[in-house]
Formats: structure tokens, C-alpha cells, sequence
């Protein structure tokens, strides 16, 4: 599928986290054409293996590319007088629920509103807050009766937005973070359709990163791959934040650089990058990146992994905004990085030797 | 039950010390295990062996209770035999004033407090201290390291019951009970009561790994909002069972929710739906072990959480037990 549709497609679909399974089906549908088999672990993640073509001399060896596809939604916490009180899931920015359109997965989806008191009604004080969550609640339009029929606390709520194609290239919209770097992956295995590779490719859909990294660090257990690359957002330049902080938005991939961050892979993918002359960027990354790529480092003996930041505007908003030319250049670095991986790359990043019995 | 319950709660047992309770524990299932072992970190693990029946998949199912409870440790002994201390665990300072403490060896402390300089100062842990009743340093008999908990005798009000330690001492009764209840299982069913709960869910990431379970239900207590003011939480003591959907560490797996809210439906007991904002459970461990384990949590609405005097429905409590016989008796699909 082309970029633009597919990310049109996942990122209007709803799959807050634990709740991936709407998602889910359709990075399934995707990923199937361009992979040998899919599975799906326990926790949720989509695990699709697009198998390498090697020698018989040629040991097998494997990456993993990982993307999140669950996004940050909320919950019903309480029913009061016909309103919906919630709470969220993920790290939400109080400042932007106010005003939303959301859905409420009741006994079925029912469309809801955020709404709060009017600026009327409050004193000067509160005039100038940030509405606390217990002052929010969701209207969904029911009587009292009629909402404790169909609704009950521990459902689940996602944000509701169509994506937004904006001149120069860009798109906004909800969830980009991090269905953005589903696209991304999903454009590596088309484009690896075209390579020829000896290593075996895990493309995985990960679930509850924005709960803690957990469908990272189980489907990485699974697998045991020999490599790992996780793909997320970065913050891109907007105004008013300080250029040091960000990457640019149409720069191409924001290779991350840092602890979490294998150095051999880093001067692969860097490496790979300026040969094919893709434009790309240099993200350090000092401590704790809270991507997938910081499970994934400690999982089992220790996975040699390297980040991958696509920039994007406006993080954990119903506004987020990529330019689409990022996407199509990180699946494009990924692919041939993925062709050129050799036994010679794995000595580079201190892999164990392996026999090329099979 | 009640019984069981007085004796578990009356256990010392603050993290890292958890032998005392163990040996209860261990007491009371005498007969209804297949397997009894001790790992590494001291969590028992008992096991249920499943009878092969034609048609039903048996399924690997671990059940988590922890045995550790908060306390305090010293961490100095001064000239006058008064000791500081700091926490084990989610002490929560205002709760520790006019308190006794307990040590390993049945001693009694009592908790003191500094010169309060402002009336409405909070009251700070590093403010209080320990008096052992010593006229001296050298009558002291405790030493940096010493571990000390809650002392306070379990009560019987009727419908509910005051205890310490009920967090989490109500869910390994609950285990116990439902263990010695369950006559036959189709599945391999491990009763593990962990340890180090309250540091860090540190024996329940080692068990699981151990047993590396398909399915994993922790039973451990939650929060209420049926006291006056609370924060907002639909979660009332009497109501039944809570199932869990989210706490702060995770999202229960929908599947394992689904199944107990199917079998608390088929039996006819009530229950609630539970979203807790602060706190979490050995949950949150085994559904990140290995590869992943489909976990769920049920909770038993408590009050006063944390404090020598937690409160739970014992109503509540043999729905609980109910709950689990029904999930652990009958095929299981997620």
C-alpha cells in the first residue's frame, strides 16, 4: 500500500493500549503481503518474518525492527449523574483533552465529547488553569439509565480525529506516535522486496510501549534476534522550542546516538545512510530513550540496538505532523542496511561466531 | 477462614523477612500439593497438578499471593539507644505516630517523634524514631539492619475485619483456601506466595521465570473510594471481587478479564471493575516474563491501605475464593 494510505488507514483506526487489536488486523493485512508468515505473541505484538536468502555456508542470523502501534488513550473511571468520569493511559497532555471528540468502546462505539465548565461560569483563578482531569468528563449523550446500560468503568476511550494531508508534503493527525514508524517498516519490507538479504527479518508491530515498553521486551524475548532497531518519534522543529532539542521535520531519519544505542550500528546505519545519500540526522540521545529500543537493549544476554527518530511535531497530541518524505527515507535506510548485513557486520558489533549448520 | 486469616495477619514478615509467614503457609496446605518447593528469593511454590480430561486443554496457570509486608528498618543506633530508621516499602509517615513496631525477635518499639516546631508540620520519617525502652545504648539489643513491622491484633467486626498486613496476607489466604477448595483441575494450577512484594515485585519477576506460566492471576488487595472524601474510584467494600482493568504498572491482558468476568457471571457473584492511578501488583512482573504471560489480577477492595489497620469484607473475601475456585475448574480459552 502506499505510505500516505496506509498511514490514513492505521492511524484513524483506534488501538489504545492493551486494546490493539483493531490496529492490529490491519498492519496484519499489510505486513502479510510483503512477509513470508505473521504471527502474534501473547502480550499482542505483530510479529511478521520475512526470511533471508543465504548459502548454505552463510549462518543464519537475524534483526528485529520494531515499531509501537498502540497509542494513548483513556478510560472510564466512574459514572456520575449521565457523565464519564476517565483517567488515562499513557502519558495524555491535560492541555489539549479539553474539546476533543473521542470513542467511547462501550457495549458498542458510542461518539463522546470532552467537555468541562465554560469560561462563564469560573472565577478568575481557574479562568487561567489547565483543567485538571477531575474537572473533565466525557458526554456521550445518554440518560443515566441508559449510560449504565452500555457503558461501565474500565472502558476503554480513544481520541478521535481524521488524518489531515497539509501542503509541503506534511500530514497531521492522532497516533502517529508511533503508527508513523508502522509505515516506516512497512515500506523497509516493500522495499526489501526489491534486495536480496541473507539475515532474517522480524518486522514487529509492538503493543503497551506507552505503558512501559512491555510488548518490546517480550517479543524481543521471543525472538532472539542478533540485532535490534526500534523506530519512534522524535521532536521536530516548531516554533518556540530550542533547535538543540529538535530534529528537522523533512531532514530525513534521526539516527540516535548514545548509551542505549549499539556504536558499530550506529556507524552502520550512519554508514549505509551517506552511501546511498540519504538525507539524514544526528540525534544524541544521553540517557534513557523511553523507546522500545531501551527494553529491547537488556533483553536476555543483551541485544546490540540502534534508534531511529522520524520528526514529528506536536508528540501526544491529536495533531501530530510528519512529512511523509521521512518515512519513505527511513524505509528506504532500513532495507539496504538490511541487504548489507554480513558476517562481517555482526563481528563488527561483537556477535558470538556461529556455526552455519542449519 | 477467619482463623487462617487471624494467623496470617498476626505473622511477621516485613520484605526480605517473609520465613515466619512461609512456615504458615506451608502448615496449612499440609496434604493438598502435588509439588512443594523454595526458590532462590524464598518464594514457595506449591503446585496443583491438573487431571488430563479429553477434550480440554490444559493450561499452565500461576497464581500470585505476596507474603511480605511493609515495615521499617533501623539505620542508627544513638548514645541514648533511640534508632532512626527508614522505610520498607510505601510507609506512609502520618500512619507510624503512636505506633508500635515489631522486630524479628517478638520485641516491641514504640514510635517517637522530634520537637514539633510548627503545629501543622507534616509528619516526617526522618523526624521520628524508635524507643526500644532501653536506659542506655548498651541494653539497646537491636542493631542497624534490624527489620521491624506493624504490630497489631487481627479483629473480627462481622461482616468485615481489621488487620494489618492484610495487603497481602488476605490474598494468600485466599490461595490457601482455594487451594485446599479445589477437588480437581484440568490444568497445572502454581500457588505461588512471593516475596519482596513491596520493594520492587522482586519474587514474583524470579517465580515467574521459574514457572513460566501460559496464564497468570495475582490476588493482592486495592484501594476503595467509598469513604467519606476519597478520591474519585468505583471500587466499594462489599460490591465483590475487583477486576482489575489498569493500575499504575499495567493494563490487565483483556482475556484473562474477560474469563473472570465470564465466570463470576456464570456463578452468579457479584464483582467490580477496578482502575487503580496509584500502586500496582506482582501482575505487572510476570506479564513481562520471558516472552509474556497473559495476566490478570483480582483484587480485594481494601481501606485504609498501608496502615496498621487495613479493612476488608469477608464477604468479599469468599467471593474471591469462589471466583477463583470457578476460573480454576473449567477449561479456559482466552
Amino acid at each position: 500500500m502506499q505510505i500516505k494510505d496506509f498511514m490514513k488507514q492505521i492511524t484513524e483506526a483506534s488501538g489504545v493500549s492493551g486494546y490493539e487489536g483493531g490496529v492490529r488486523e490491519l498492519v496484519r493485512t499489510e505486513l502479510a503481503a510483503y512477509s513470508d508468515e505473521v504471527r502474534t505473541d501473547t502480550l499482542g505484538s505483530l510479529i511478521a518474518l520475512k526470511r533471508g536468502q543465504r548459502p548454505d555456508d552463510v549462518p543464519q542470523r537475524s534483526i528485529m525492527l520494531a515499531g509501537h502501534m498502540d497509542e494513548i488513550g483513556l478510560l472510564v473511571t466512574k459514572l456520575e449523574k449521565g457523565y464519564l468520569r476517565f483517567s488515562t493511559v499513557g502519558g495524555f497532555d491535560l492541555r489539549v483533552l479539553l474539546g476533543q471528540e473521542v470513542i467511547v468502546h462501550g457495549r458498542r462505539d458510542f461518539p463522546g465529547v470532552i467537555g468541562t465548565r465554560p469560561p462563564h461560569v469560573l472565577g478568575p483563578e481557574d479562568r487561567d488553569q489547565v483543567v485538571p482531569l477531575d474537572r473533565l468528563f466525557i458526554d456521550v449523550g445518554l440518560t443515566e439509565v441508559e449510560l449504565g446500560k452500555n457503558i461501565r468503568v474500565g472502558d476503554i476511550v480513544s481520541l478521535r480525529r481524521e488524518f489531515t494531508e497539509l501542503a509541503g508534503g506534511l500530514v497531521a493527525g492522532k497516533a502517529f506516535d508511533d503508527r508513523a514508524a508502522v509505515a516506516c517498516i512497512d515500506q523497509c519490507l516493500q522495499y526489501l522486496a526489491g534486495l536480496r538479504h541473507t539475515w532474517d527479518v522480524y518486522a514487529v508491530a509492538t503493543v503497551q510501549e506507552e505503558t512501559g515498553l512491555k510488548g518490546a521486551l517480550t517479543s524481543a524475548f521471543g525472538i532472539d534476534p542478533d540485532i535490534g532497531v526500534a523506530i519512534d518519534v522524535g521532536h521536530g522543529n516548531m516554533l518556540g522550542v530550542s533547535e538543540v532539542d529538535t530534529v528537522n521535520v523533512g531532514g530525513g531519519p534521526a539516527i540516535g546516538f548514545g548509551p542505549n544505542i549499539h556504536p558499530a550500528l550506529y556507524e552502520q546505519l550512519t554508514a549505509t545512510a551517506s552511501r546511498y545519500e540519504i538525507s539524514h540526522q544526528i540525534d544524541p540521545i544521553p540517557g534513557a530513550s523511553g523507546t522500545d529500543a531501551w527494553a529491547m537493549q537488556v533483553v536476555r544476554e543483551g541485544i546490540p540496538t540502534a534508534l531511529i527518530s522520524i520528526p514529528l511535531r506536536y508528540m501526544h497530541t491529536t495533531v501530530e505532523t510528519i512529512s511523509l518524505k521521512d518515512i519513505e527515507r527511513i524505509g528506504r535506510l532500513l532495507a539496504l542496511f538490511i541487504a548489507g548485513l554480513t558476517e562481517e557486520s555482526a563481528e563488527q558489533l561483537g556477535l558470538a561466531q556461529q556455526s552455519s549448520a542449519t | 477462614m477467619k482463623e487462617l486469616i487471624a494467623e496470617l495477619t498476626e505473622t511477621w514478615g516485613p520484605s526480605g523477612n517473609e520465613d515466619a509467614v512461609r512456615k504458615v503457609i506451608e502448615k496449612s496446605i499440609t496434604g493438598h500439593a502435588d509439588e512443594v518447593r523454595v526458590d532462590a528469593l524464598g518464594n514457595l511454590i506449591v503446585l496443583k497438578k491438573g487431571n488430563v480430561k479429553k477434550g480440554v486443554d490444559k493450561r499452565r496457570i500461576m497464581l500470585a499471593a505476596h507474603m511480605d509486608e511493609i515495615g521499617v528498618i533501623v539505620s542508627h543506633v544513638d548514645e541514648k539507644g533511640f534508632l532512626r530508621f527508614s522505610a520498607i516499602g510505601g510507609v506512609f509517615p502520618p500512619t507510624l505516630l503512636g505506633s508500635r513496631v515489631q522486630f524479628g525477635d517478638g520485641k516491641i518499639g514504640v514510635i517517637g517523634r522530634e520537637r514539633v516546631v510548627k503545629p501543622d508540620e507534616a509528619p516526617r520519617m526522618d523526624k521520628m524514631f524508635i524507643d526500644v525502652g532501653s536506659p542506655d545504648k548498651g541494653h539497646v539489643g537491636r542493631r542497624v539492619g534490624d527489620a521491624a513491622c506493624f504490630t497489631r491484633p487481627f479483629v473480627d467486626l462481622g461482616q468485615r475485619l481489621v488487620a494489618k498486613a492484610f495487603d497481602d496476607r488476605i490474598g494468600c489466604a485466599v490461595l490457601v483456601q482455594t487451594l485446599l477448595g479445589l477437588k480437581t483441575t484440568p490444568h497445572d494450577v502454581y500457588f505461588v506466595f512471593t516475596t519482596q512484594e513491596e520493594v520492587g515485585v522482586r519474587g514474583a519477576t524470579t517465580s515467574a521465570f521459574g514457572v513460566e506460566p501460559e496464564i497468570a492471576v495475582a490476588v493482592d488487595v486495592t484501594l476503595t473510594g467509598d469513604t467519606p472524601e476519597a478520591p474519585t474510584m468505583a471500587v466499594a467494600l462489599g460490591a465483590g471481587p475487583a477486576i482489575k482493568v489498569k493500575d499504575r504498572g499495567m493494563l490487565a491482558h483483556v482475556g484473562v478479564k474477560n474469563w473472570m468476568v465470564s465466570t463470576a457471571e456464570r456463578l452468579k457473584l457479584p464483582y467490580q471493575f477496578e482502575v487503580l492511578d496509584a500502586g500496582s501488583t506482582d501482575g505487572m512482573a510476570i506479564q513481562t516474563s520471558r516472552a509474556g504471560v497473559a495476566t490478570g489480577v483480582l483484587s480485594i477492595p481494601t481501606r485504609y491501605v498501608h496502615s496498621p489497620s487495613e479493612m476488608v469484607d469477608y464477604d468479599d473475601v469468599r467471593h474471591s475464593v469462589e471466583l477463583l475456585l470457578g476460573m480454576l475448574s473449567s477449561p479456559v480459552s482466552l
